[in-house]
């Protein structure tokens, strides 16, 4: 049964989510959980450990996949169900660590965020640049209900604008990325006339040694009381990297960036955005 | 020679990066970067019926006697790159 987490939030959580995932991690090499315990895990539903991988080699993972569902289906990992739906029913109870599982806005909008290096790349050395080099990341925009409000009414709020800005026009392609403070806004100018959404955007660090320039075009539509489009683009010029976005192209690089409005098909659809991870408050601010 | 190379390449990046951010960004170049810029149908990975919740996936692998795959990321796997 897959299951996709970003664990910087069970290995914090403070609730049953938390400590199922702290007690199926804890039994392998990263049981430190100050620090990251990233990798594949594969367990039993009783929550023993069959096994820790952090190799990205799809073939070598498929391997070791194959041999500990050879071993489950083995017996090797029985447990007495009984207890284990007691402690499913129990956990079910349980009070949710609001800060980690953070819902969407009651009312308001979920954005799709696409971004992309269009060139500038030297040649990979290795089968996982080629792939970083080409990704595509994917992140989710929020809007409050009193944002689409606003919206609808043609105007779009200030804090839209930063959030934009601040937690969305980063190079995310190559992991996660540094956020825009709000004093690297150097310009945001976005303006909503007629449904269609024009402006221009700089952000850069104060040393200098991270940017973005690019223009904003879109287009919104909306019926009733509802936005049904939610199209904007950004192209410009990038440059720089962050601690865990490294081997970005040397010097400026073109680099875009699509919004698009989601409709709840895609299961990335109900993730929280990066930049609200631990404080939803700070990030619709 | 080595810098005569060097030179034209940095100038033929510069054309390059012109080209692709310079030109007018018209609501016909917005609708193709948006068609660009979505994952492909292709992406294996993403025709795998994800949970969210170690919880949740515990309980259906309990429901259906498998055991559970968790994909643990600093940044969310399916957020991410």
């Amino acid at each position: 049964m897959p299951v996709a987490i970003d664990q910087a939030c069970q290995r914090r959580q403070k609730d049953a989510e938390g400590d199922l995932y702290r007690s199926i991690a804890a039994q392998g090499p990263r049981s430190n959980f100050q620090n990251t315990t990233q990798g594949f895990y594969i367990a039993s539903p009783a929550g023993k450990l069959l096994l820790y991988n952090n190799n990205r080699d799809p073939s070598k993972l498929l391997r070791l996949m194959r041999g500990s569902l050879r071993e489950y289906e083995l017996g090797a990992y029985a447990f007495d169900r009984d207890k284990v739906q007691a402690e499913i029913d129990t956990a079910a109870d349980r009070k949710q660590d609001s800060r980690y599982t953070l819902q969407p806005p009651k009312g308001g909008l979920v954005v799709r965020v696409h971004a992309r290096v269009l060139d500038g790349y030297k040649e990979p050395e290795t089968e996982s640049a080629a792939v970083f080099q080409k990704a595509l990341s994917r992140d989710n925009l929020w809007i409050t209900a009193d944002e689409q409000a606003e919206i609808i009414a043609g105007r779009l709020p200030a804090a839209l604008k930063r959030r934009i800005a601040r937690y969305h026009l980063v190079d995310n392609t190559r992991g996660e990325p540094p956020m825009w403070k709000v004093g690297e806004i150097k310009n945001m100018e976005l303006d909503l006339e007629d449904g269609k959404l024009v402006g221009a955007v700089h952000l850069e660090t104060e040393d200098g040694t991270r940017g973005y320039k690019a223009e904003l075009r879109g287009n919104l539509k909306a019926s009733g009381n509802r936005v049904t489009e939610f199209q904007l683009v950004a192209l410009g010029e990038f440059f720089g990297e962050g601690r865990y976005t490294r081997n970005a192209p040397h010097g400026k690089f073109p680099f875009a960036v699509a919004f698009q409005l989601a409709d709840g098909t895609d299961v990335a659809d109900a993730v929280a955005p990066q930049g609200a991870r631990g404080w939803l408050d700070g990030y619709l601010k | 020679m080595k810098r005569m190379l060097s030179v034209f390449g940095l100038l033929l990046f510069a054309t390059t990066n012109v080209a692709l951010v310079g030109a007018e960004l018209t609501d016909e170049r917005c609708n193709k970067l948006v068609a660009e810029l979505q994952p492909g149908k292709d992406a294996v990975w993403r025709t795998i019926p994800w949970e969210l919740s170690v919880q949740q996936a515990r309980a259906l692998a309990f429901k259906e006697d498998k055991p559970i795959f968790i994909w643990a990321m600093d940044g969310h796997p399916l957020g991410c790159t």
